[in-house]
């Protein structure tokens, strides 16, 4: 059913922000990590989100629906700034100078990046519950 | 005097193309209805299959579980609606006086 569209749209959404803010837990999770399996500190990482065309039961709706698409996860980048150093010799990790590489995340970015995430998962609740209360109410004419 | 005659059923039936033709909005509703049922059906299996990914730790995420329900909920209302509109029909026909 075409009230479905809106359904799908919202869930691709809702996907990627979950994806977003699995990655922003990560960086906060990871925020005192100085060593990784590849070696180094733990490089804070970030989603890029792509448009995803959104696929129609059959051709009449795709040509009524053109330009409309969902959202998926593009790519998961890492950051590629410098990681900060803190001097401190006493730790495993310090390098020959006494410093240790930390990563480069800075928590309150990540705090409002998870904001963020969540305020869009929750504006994409939103448009279901609306396309719901839409359909509810059509079901309504003529009782 | 002329005879009575003993009324003929086909006089009363309507012609031929008639009643083929009630035959088929006959069969078109029967179809429509079936078809209407069985994806009905199909949506609420598809909402369960989801509710047993939920609680057997398969299921990636919540939200499209939570949708499957609301589009087996919204179904299921829209079937109500077309079977409480085709009761209607019915019941204003059967108090129709002849």
């Amino acid at each position: 059913m075409e009230i479905f569209t809106t359904f799908k749209i919202a869930a691709s959404a809702m996907q990627a922000q979950k994806t977003r803010l699995n990655i922003t837990s990560s960086n906060l999770a990871n925020v005192e990590t100085t060593s990784t399996p590849e070696g180094g500190p733990y490089k804070r990482k970030s989603v890029y989100f792509e448009s995803k065309p959104i696929t129609f039961a059959n051709q009449l709706h795709s040509s009524l629906n053109s330009g409309i698409s969902g959202v998926r996860v593009a790519k998961i980048l890492e950051d590629e700034s410098p990681p900060l150093k803190i001097y401190n010799p006493a730790h495993p990790d310090a390098g020959d100078d006494g410093y240790v590489a930390m990563p480069n995340i800075n928590v309150l970015k990540e705090m409002t990046d998870m904001s963020s995430a969540t305020r869009s998962y929750e504006a994409n609740t939103t448009a279901i519950k609306s396309a719901k209360r839409m359909a509810m109410k059509a079901l309504e004419i003529g009782r | 005097m002329q005879p009575i005659n003993e009324i003929q059923v086909g006089a009363l039936q309507p012609s031929g193309t008639g009643t083929t033709a009630v035959k088929a909005v006959e069969q078109d509703f029967a179809n429509m209805l079936t078809n209407l049922v069985s994806d009905v059906n199909n949506q609420k299996q598809a909402a369960d299959m989801a509710i047993q990914d939920v609680h057997a730790g398969r299921a990636t995420n919540l939200h499209d579980t939570m949708i499957a329900m609301e589009q087996a909920e919204i179904s299921l209302r829209f079937m109500v609606q077309v079977r409480n509109k085709a009761m209607e029909a019915y019941q204003e026909i059967m108090r129709m006086q002849v």
